[in-house]
């Protein structure tokens, strides 16, 4: 162990846990406890660290959340979609989600539930391995439930299935951490619409898991809208991995929450596939967004974008650490990395590192980084059209997001980020 | 892709010009590292006390110090016992006072090199301060600039004949607690140059100075001053080729700029050290803490650096652009092929107003090469309307190669403006046949589109230096074609 | 001085040339017409020498020599060009130099003197003048952001420059409005003489209105079905493909 100290992830880990409701789960925490011990603590010598302040998290301390939390007085949004599937503390509601009405092929709900299930037992901690970090081991240690969604092969769904995290009000802050497994069967096609929002709860710790493993030519539209108290830590890390002609199309926007951070890691399992990283972040006062990408390339052929802005105003601080790492069978790579950054007040801070770390010839891989402030001479051209400058500013961040927005393809998802971004926008 | 097999391979085989070993006695120090070996060098170069202190603090600083590994390279943990910390030419007296009393060997040896020490070569406008091993043995054309009040010496005499200029300014730059090599260097380091250029005066003539490393496990620690006074300009060459060894050398120099207002420095390097031999033995380790300081406003710090040579290449010639409107520059190439691994790059640290600065970087890596670009652009928060641009790019020659970027930008100012791009490509098919129907041989083809990829960074260089860089290149890529 | 006998050539393993026959004499200009996809580009790359086309039978004989043993630079020593339908990019490269590098290479394996920087200079405004490309063209990287028309045109510039002794254009047309296919046109007509011979590949007869061949060829599915004089090209004009594909198949 490191020579650190003491916090409370380790105190959590060092502790007898309620004990899983099946063996095989008992024998993963288990593990995943065992490996913690051995993990380098979190902390800003480390790169991966380098800029996110992770030492005030340790400092703080989380209680986690070990039965089905109280829900009485919880109020869902409307939503866009028929089928609405509810998380409290990462635990599953029942009484709150609705999904009459799917096709009866899908498996989808509560983890906990599927336990018993060939697919989950197979999969379950396949990508997310606990060694590899002190969070992933937290969540698996202490594994309770979370979203299991399998889509058999050749299913393809047109209604998005929308999903909530809300949290509950508690005296002392809290740790939810949904586990979320998700299966997309050969040539089957879904779109996921994932709500982070705070529900009755303040100074929460979000430390949220997706795996995700997408079969032969299928297609997930994976959006995430991060819009936590703020007063609250969020941590998101998504595990994928795609087959041959596969499309992941993923956009993350990112509003709210302390301190927010998600972390994509993503692989082929074969060649022709095409991974989409989009994700757009406005933070202000008080508040850090921070998006970790590792893509790796370990196929040949394969094709990945990653593209994402970001506004920052107030005291924002803005955090961007984007890998792509194209192994020397990868030939055929073609990945484009993008990274904007717009600062509309004097103290927002920005730190960027975009890489490319390359051992194939036959590639066609870039980046490109900006930071800077909106562009003084189009700010001028619309107030010589008579347009008031807190307006003009708004137009040019609209236009600006929009890039990202315009990729969501759910129209109903859009207005609302749209709206959302509006709101932030006023504030400033 | 059979053609693109062959020249890989025969890029790994292309041979290294300058290999060779000059036949001088030395006069060297036993391997390893204590207060003794410091206080031998100090004495040895007879040193006042002042200097003494500084070296030996430097040297307890560094036992303190870890040795760093986040760079992206790959290498057998260096000795540091083994390495002996200085060795001298034999020599007549107690210096030559001209070049008639220079052992012929060693000049034989600058022949080979092509180094115009001689009158008629100086005439092209080149003043030289040698340096062979460690101890300055020639230095011509120093009346001249004597003339316009330019100092031109090795740092050993400028200790003695300039101390007020020395103190103030040694470590100002790179303080002896910088970094692990920095600190090292600090406390053993042998010789180099210091160059002062008074108020309002344009060096009249290129300044260079020629490294080479001569002595089997001997590290190089060389020194490097160049203090540029108000309103002043210098151009500032340097270039560097060593005989074929076995062994790994170690070279740890430093080098600090200072420009005060609207004072200009221009540093040129060419870097051909032993690269090792086809199966990566053998070869210098480069570890190099290069830093300029733009003290005064307005001034203007550039450096421009070609990197063909050594097995390890740690380098990232940097800027501190403290006064308002000062301006950094850094334009980089870098080749590696056989089992040569370079992480080279800059950092541009912006706190003055309208401070810009430019980052191009070119990698070219071949055979088993492993090319990294490391980067900092930080703009400060008092860096009003400061602007970078960066522009890496990378070309793979074969498949067993690496290109890499680490660019980390860090803004703490909404006005400040940052742009980085990044690319990589291979030499195409295309363009080689397209070539070849024109009746160019492929290795000429090839040396002709590196070249291009090169452009921008060469024309930065002083013409000679450019002509030299080109050639360089041509040799390294050698054999392209079987 | 070129022969082609029964050529197979596959590309990627499929067979695209299927036993195509061709005899070109010394000055003669040849024009080969044929619909997308039947083969043309893949025989001026087979001339020019270009890997990835594997030759699995036949031969081609230029002035006696068999070219298929050749490199691509060694054929064009030997006095042959290819005018490429996508003339290739090549950043930082100057113009002028690549032309002097080429134009010397060829020079040197000819057993000429090399051209000193003056009379290079002299020669290359003086051919620049006559396809009226820009003298600023000259002084930028080859190709890299020249616009269709004047890739083309410095594709025939060089071609003027290398006086080679069998020129393919592939498609040169292609892309060109009719100011740029005229001026284009007419530099290739200027080199015209009976010692040099032009193999002219192309979709659309509109080319031979401004350059006009001896024979014209039909290239389908990988051989040449039919042979005839310009007369032949009007006619697949006006009758389109479809008719002497009919004819063949019958």
């Amino acid at each position: 162990m490191n020579a650190s100290g003491s916090n409370w992830v380790l105190d959590l880990l060092s502790r007898d846990s309620m004990p899983a409701p099946v063996d095989w789960v008992q024998a993963l925490r288990r593990q995943a406890s065992d490996q913690a011990a051995t993990l380098p603590q979190p902390r800003r010598k480390l790169e991966t660290w380098r800029y996110s302040r992770v030492e005030t998290l340790l400092k703080a301390s989380f209680t986690p959340v070990v039965q089905a939390p109280d829900i009485s007085g919880q109020v869902v949004p409307a939503g866009i979609s028929p089928y609405k599937l509810v998380f409290v503390d990462g635990w599953y509601s029942e009484s709150l989600s609705h999904t009459d009405g799917l096709p009866p092929e899908i498996r989808i709900g509560s983890l906990r539930e599927h336990l018993d299930q060939d697919s989950v037992r197979k999969q379950l901690g396949q990508l997310a391995n606990a060694g590899e970090n002190l969070f992933t081991a937290l969540n698996t240690a202490l594994l309770n439930d979370g979203l299991f969604l399998e889509i058999p092969d050749g299913l393809v769904l047109q209604d998005p299935v929308e999903v909530f995290y809300l949290n509950s009000a508690a005296d002392t802050p809290q740790l939810a951490q949904p586990r979320n497994l998700i299966l997309v069967g050969k040539q089957a096609s879904l779109t996921l619409v994932e709500h982070y929002l705070p529900g009755q709860g303040r100074g929460y710790f979000h430390n949220g898991i997706t795996e995700l493993q997408l079969d032969a030519g299928s297609r997930l539209s994976h959006y995430r809208v991060q819009d936590e108290a703020s007063t609250a830590w969020h941590l998101s890390q998504l595990y994928l991995e795609q087959d041959s002609g596969s499309y992941y199309h993923g956009i993350t926007l990112s509003f709210g929450a302390h301190w927010a951070r998600t972390e994509y890691k993503t692989g082929f399992r074969a060649t022709d596939a095409r991974c989409d990283l989009r994700g757009l972040y406005l933070v202000g006062d008080g508040q850090l967004s921070d998006f970790h990408l590792d893509v790796h390339h370990d196929r040949p052929a394969c094709q990945s974008r990653e593209q994402f802005k970001g506004l920052l105003h107030g005291k924002g601080r803005a955090v961007f650490d984007g890998r792509i790492l194209v192994e020397q069978i990868a030939q055929g790579t073609d990945a484009q990395l993008t990274n904007d950054n717009l600062l509309l007040t004097r103290d927002a801070e920005v730190d960027t590192k975009p890489q490319l770390e390359i051992y194939a010839d036959d590639v066609k891989c870039s980046h490109g980084t900006t930071v800077g402030q909106l562009d003084p001479q189009q700010l001028f051209y619309l107030r010589t059209r008579g347009i008031e400058k807190k307006q003009a500013v708004h137009m040019l961040c609209e236009g600006y997001a929009g890039e990202i927005i315009d990729h969501l393809h759910l129209p109903s998802l859009r207005e609302q980020a749209t709206d959302r971004m509006r709101q932030a926008l006023e504030r400033i | 892709m059979k053609a693109q097999q062959d020249e890989v391979n025969d890029l790994v085989k292309a041979g290294y010009e300058h290999g060779f070993v000059s036949n001088v006695a030395s006069d060297t120090l036993p391997p390893g590292l204590d207060e003794d070996t410091i206080r031998f060098i100090s004495a040895k170069k007879n040193e006042p006390e002042w200097m003494l202190d500084y070296r030996l603090k430097a040297y307890h600083h560094w036992l303190e110090m870890e040795e760093p590994d986040w760079a992206h390279l790959r290498y057998d943990p260096i000795d540091f016992q083994a390495i002996s910390y200085f060795s001298a030419p034999k020599k007549a007296s107690d210096g030559p006072q001209s070049l008639d009393e220079v052992d012929p060997e060693l000049l034989a040896t600058y022949e080979k090199l092509g180094i115009p020490l001689e009158e008629q070569k100086a005439l092209a406008g080149v003043a030289v301060d040698a340096v062979f091993d460690s101890v300055s043995v020639a230095t011509t054309f120093r009346q001249q600039l004597a003339d316009v009040g330019v100092i031109f010496c090795s740092i050993s005499e400028a200790v003695h004949e300039h101390p007020e200029l020395v103190r103030e300014h040694l470590g100002s730059v790179v303080p002896h607690t910088d970094n692990y090599f920095a600190a090292l260097n600090a406390a053993v380091f042998s010789d180099g140059t210091f160059v002062y250029i008074p108020e309002g005066v344009s060096c009249p003539m290129e300044l260079s100075t020629y490294f080479r490393i001569n002595e089997a496990k001997t590290g190089q620690f060389e020194r490097t001053l160049i203090v540029a006074d108000k309103g002043s300009f210098v151009s500032y060459l340097e270039g560097c080729t060593a005989p074929m060894r076995d062994e790994n050398q170690l070279h740890a120099a430093v080098v600090e700029l200072i420009a005060m207002e609207d004072a200009k420095i221009k540093y040129s390097t060419v870097q051909n050290w032993y690269p090792g031999d086809e199966n990566g033995v053998g070869g210098i380790y480069n570890f190099v803490t290069k830093r300029g300081d733009c003290r005064g406003d307005r001034s203007h710090i550039s450096w421009t650096q070609v990197e063909t040579g050594s097995a390890i290449t740690w380098k990232y010639p940097s800027c501190i652009l403290r006064g308002d409107d000062s301006v950094g520059e850094f334009y980089s190439v870098a080749v590696t092929r056989g089992h040569q691994q370079a992480d080279t790059g800059t950092k541009m640290y912006h706190m003055g107003k309208n401070t810009h600065s430019t980052i191009v970087s070119k990698g070219i890596s071949a055979a088993h090469g492993q090319n990294a670009y490391r980067g900092l652009v930080r703009m400060g928060i008092k860096a009003e309307n400061a602007r970078n641009h960066t522009q890496c790019d990378s070309l793979l020659i074969g498949d067993q190669c690496g290109a890499h970027t680490f660019p980390y930008i860090e803004v703490r100012n909404p006005s400040a403006k940052v742009e980085h791009e990044a690319t990589t490509s291979k030499i195409s098919e295309d363009q080689l046949f397209y070539c070849r129907q024109r009746g160019l041989k492929e290795e000429d083809a090839v040396s002709m589109i590196v070249n291009g990829f090169c452009k921008e960074v060469f024309n930065e260089l002083p013409m000679e230096f450019a002509v030299e860089a080109r050639k360089l290149l041509n040799i390294t890529l050698e054999g392209a074609v079987g | 001085m070129l022969s082609i006998n029964n050529l197979h050539v596959n590309v990627d393993g499929k067979e695209i040339l299927k036993g195509l026959n061709l005899e070109i004499g010394r000055g003669e200009v040849h024009a080969i017409m044929g619909p997308n996809g039947s083969g043309k580009s893949t025989l001026s790359y087979v001339l020019a020498g270009r890997e990835g086309y594997e030759v699995t039978a036949g031969e081609i004989l230029f002035e006696g020599r068999n070219l298929l043993d050749m490199s691509p630079e060694e054929r064009a020593w030997a006095g042959i060009f290819l005018a490429m339908q996508y003339p290739v990019e090549l950043p930082g490269v100057n113009n002028m130099n690549f032309l002097r590098e080429s134009l010397n290479a060829i020079r040197k394996a000819r057993g000429e003197e090399e051209l000193d920087a003056v009379a290079f200079m002299k020669l290359v405004r003086e051919k620049a003048a006559t396809v009226e490309l820009d003298d600023k063209l000259l002084k930028r990287s080859v190709n890299a952001g020249f616009s269709g028309g004047e890739k083309k045109r410095n594709e025939i510039l060089q071609m003027a420059m290398l006086e080679p002794k069998l020129a393919i254009l592939d498609e040169t047309d292609s892309g060109l409005d009719i100011d740029a296919l005229r001026i284009v046109a007419e530099g290739v007509n200027l080199l015209r003489s009976p010692e040099r011979s032009i193999i002219m590949i192309t979709h659309y007869q509109r080319l031979l209105d401004y350059i006009e061949p001896d024979f014209v060829h039909v290239l389908a599915d990988g051989r040449i079905i039919r042979s005839g004089g310009k007369e032949l090209a009007l006619a697949l004009e006006e009758k389109g493909y479809a008719w002497v594909l009919e004819e063949d198949a019958a």
